[in-house]
């Protein structure tokens, strides 16, 4: 496998929607060095350009996001106990008895009632975000207060481990996707190439949207760390996309209809060149491309997508063989795209 | 401040001992009772540490549990999730999209399986029994029969970590933390050699039922008892309890506890300016005095309880000043042979 020290120290860094700093400052580290140029936009994102041995037909952008799900503060108790809100998409079932990080180095816990103490067919039903506390272990407002404020970020605790072909981890939903790009980045390119890891993915598509709008790419490929559903429990018809089956394709979400030559053609290089990857079979989800590909007059884009397990949790498991044919598929289709050999 | 509770805590939280799987939580315990005369491990009931006069008429038993609750691997599925039942009272609510490790042939994280948000869409939001839910270690089911047998245990994953003040958070802390109290009280009355003989056990099996502090009781011929273990704190969820965290030693009354020793230790509390709370409860109390209170010819029975948030779910919280005023308490009550 590639250097997965550096997926560990994307997906360990925090950086919940709107506060990517700490991931923002691990991507500059490990590609300033391989970059002809790097700019940060206004909200934050980074656009890099790496020169190619050519010039492009087609104008490539590829883009990932930074940013993570996570919690944001919303009131502290008299008993000093945070109230919070989700960032992004998480699931209350989830959230009981979770630990957290606040401010990304206050710990504390999400708290659940004793499950003597519950009536009826409590225990079946997942507490609602707005009845969850975070407790710090503070007995009093004003000693949360010493740590903590009002709009503060929390997330979930930092954890990385891969063993015996699978990687587990907070946040591979989209670090797995930066990681490819900076694997990219650091090849010899066909073709002058814009790489651009993106803010605000998981809270609308805010971010890529304003990058695109600056870079003004005529296609774009965004990597994702995409929804597998081959887990217990689940029909095989209901699975979306399975670990080891290699990147996950999209022909359409709940965001985007992708260009429908870059779809087949994606899985046409897969077949032709032994790289396992396949169709993603449900429209489920939306990400960067939503923003994207409606962006000034318009930008054809395609999703390929690391396979991931339990995202948008505390720990998502993915494959690292399909991380690495993920980075050899994107880099076949980015010459097909950027040379203009598939439009 | 109290950086031995810390200590002992986190020497007895960092191992895994589910009920009836206690052996590697058991050499914690045995190297931390190494000062008493003698120490010995039994399987079934436990580690017991002695000292104090052996020929006494007063044979004091500590008992603390040390077992705590998890999952036991049931069977592995033909995509190598690991099905599992609970041991003790696991909450549901608290596994999907957990961390877990397992502790087969060799120790290996996994993940509660759960589905994101994004595919969600008009499916009813219930938590499915905890043998309806599987575990995920990332392996076929030929890779994970290599590592992982039926019968084989799992805990939800949560290390101890010190939250702010004196409170701590992690899984285990019920009972470990009963049982640093209990550690903690017999390293401050050992040196002061006291006329009775003191048994510190760390029982087996209370979350299935206490069957460990009921043989070793049997075997140790106490003629009186104080057991320590967790209760509840007041919490979000949970306001209308009396104690709270940070509130003291909780000194429980019962039909099933000795009125005479409750009432001593609180005697003992203003004595020696020790913060008390007091929890009352109906017939028995859940804990291993039930089964102490009756050995043999029956042993009169004490009980405090550590103050305690979340309790059985991994973000158990306790506070370090409740837990070293129990082990004060613990130590002014051997030293006080009246009623």
């Amino acid at each position: 496998m590639k250097d997965l020290a550096i997926l560990e120290k994307l997906c360990t860094a925090i950086g919940v929607s709107g506060e990517e700093d700490a991931v923002r400052a691990v991507i500059l580290q490990e590609i300033e060095p391989l970059a002809d140029s790097v700019e940060i936009t206004p909200l934050g994102n980074i656009i890099a350009f790496k020169k190619g041995k050519n010039r492009a037909a087609k104008k490539l952008m590829l883009c990932a996001h930074m940013d993570e799900v996570g919690f944001v503060i919303t009131n502290i108790t008299e008993e000093g106990f945070l109230k919070f809100k989700t960032v992004g998409g998480v699931r209350p079932e989830v959230l009981s008895g979770r630990a957290v990080l606040v401010n990304g180095k206050t710990p504390g816990v999400i708290c659940a009632k004793p499950v003597h103490l519950m009536k009826g067919d409590e225990f079946e039903k997942p507490v609602p975000v707005e009845e969850l506390s975070i407790d710090i272990g503070a007995s009093s407002r004003e000693e949360a207060e010493t740590a903590v404020q009002i709009g503060d970020n929390a997330s979930f605790v930092p954890f990385f481990e891969s063993s015996r072909g699978t990687v587990k981890a907070k946040s591979l939903d989209d670090r797995a996707g930066c990681f490819v790009l900076i694997e990219l980045m650091k090849t010899e390119l066909e073709f002058d190439t814009y790489f651009v890891f993106s803010v605000q993915e998981e809270i609308g598509l805010r971010g890529a949207g304003t990058a695109a709008y600056i870079v003004e790419p005529d296609a774009a490929i965004v990597l994702e760390g995409t929804t597998a559903g081959d887990i217990a429990g689940v029909e095989p018809v209901d699975t979306v996309c399975k670990l080891g089956g290699g990147a996950a394709v999209s022909f359409i979400d709940r965001r985007t209809i992708f260009t429908k030559a870059f779809f087949k053609r994606a899985l046409e290089l897969g077949r032709e060149n032994n790289i396992p990857c396949q169709p993603k079979t449900a429209s489920a989800g939306g990400n960067d491309a939503g923003s994207i590909h409606v962006t000034k007059s318009g930008v054809k884009t395609v999703t390929l997508a690391v396979p991931c397990r339990y995202i948008h949790g505390p720990v998502a498991i993915a494959s690292e063989a399909d991380i690495e044919n993920t980075v050899k598929l994107t880099a076949l289709l980015m010459a097909e795209i950027a040379g203009g050999r598939t439009v | 401040m109290f950086e031995e509770m810390e200590r002992l805590t986190r020497v007895l939280c960092a191992e895994h001992g589910t009920s009836g799987c206690e052996d590697d939580v058991f050499e914690a315990a045995k190297r931390e009772l190494a000062f008493c005369d003698t120490v010995t491990v039994d399987e079934l009931s436990g580690v017991t540490g002695i000292f104090g006069n052996p020929d006494a008429k007063r044979r004091i038993l500590l008992d603390a549990h040390i077992d705590q609750i998890g999952m036991v691997v049931t069977n592995i599925d033909e995509n190598g999730f690991l099905r599992v039942t609970n041991v003790g009272g696991v909450d549901r609510r608290t596994m999907p999209g957990s961390p877990v490790t397992v502790y087969g042939k060799e120790t290996l994280t996994g993940v509660v399986c759960t589905l994101p948000p994004h595919l969600m869409q008009g499916k009813e939001e219930k938590i499915k029994p905890v043998s309806e839910q599987a575990i995920d270690v990332g392996l076929s089911r030929e890779e994970a029969e290599q590592l992982v047998s039926i019968g084989d245990r799992a805990v939800l994953t949560c290390t101890v970590r010190k939250l702010m003040g004196n409170r701590v958070s992690g899984t285990a802390l019920d009972d470990r933390s009963g049982c640093a109290c209990i550690i903690r009280a017999a390293q401050m009355v050992q040196e002061k050699d006291p006329d009775c003989c003191v048994m510190v056990v760390c029982s087996t099996r209370e979350e299935v039922g206490g069957q460990g502090a009921q043989i070793r009781t049997y075997t140790l011929e106490p003629t009186e008892a104080i057991a320590v273990d967790v209760s509840f704190a007041k919490q979000p969820g949970a306001q209308n309890l009396n104690a709270e965290l940070g509130g003291g030693p909780m000194i429980g009354f019962s039909a099933a506890l000795d009125r005479r020793i409750s009432k001593k230790l609180i005697r003992l509390a203003k004595e020696n300016d020790i913060p008390y709370q007091l929890e009352a409860m109906g017939g028995r109390t859940g804990t291993n005095c039930d089964e102490i209170g009756v050995s043999r010819g029956g042993v009169r029975t004490g009980l405090i309880s550590v103050p305690q948030r979340n309790m059985h779910t991994p973000a158990e919280v306790c506070d370090l000043e409740d837990m070293e005023n129990i082990a004060k308490l613990i130590a002014a009550y051997i030293m006080d042979g009246k009623d």
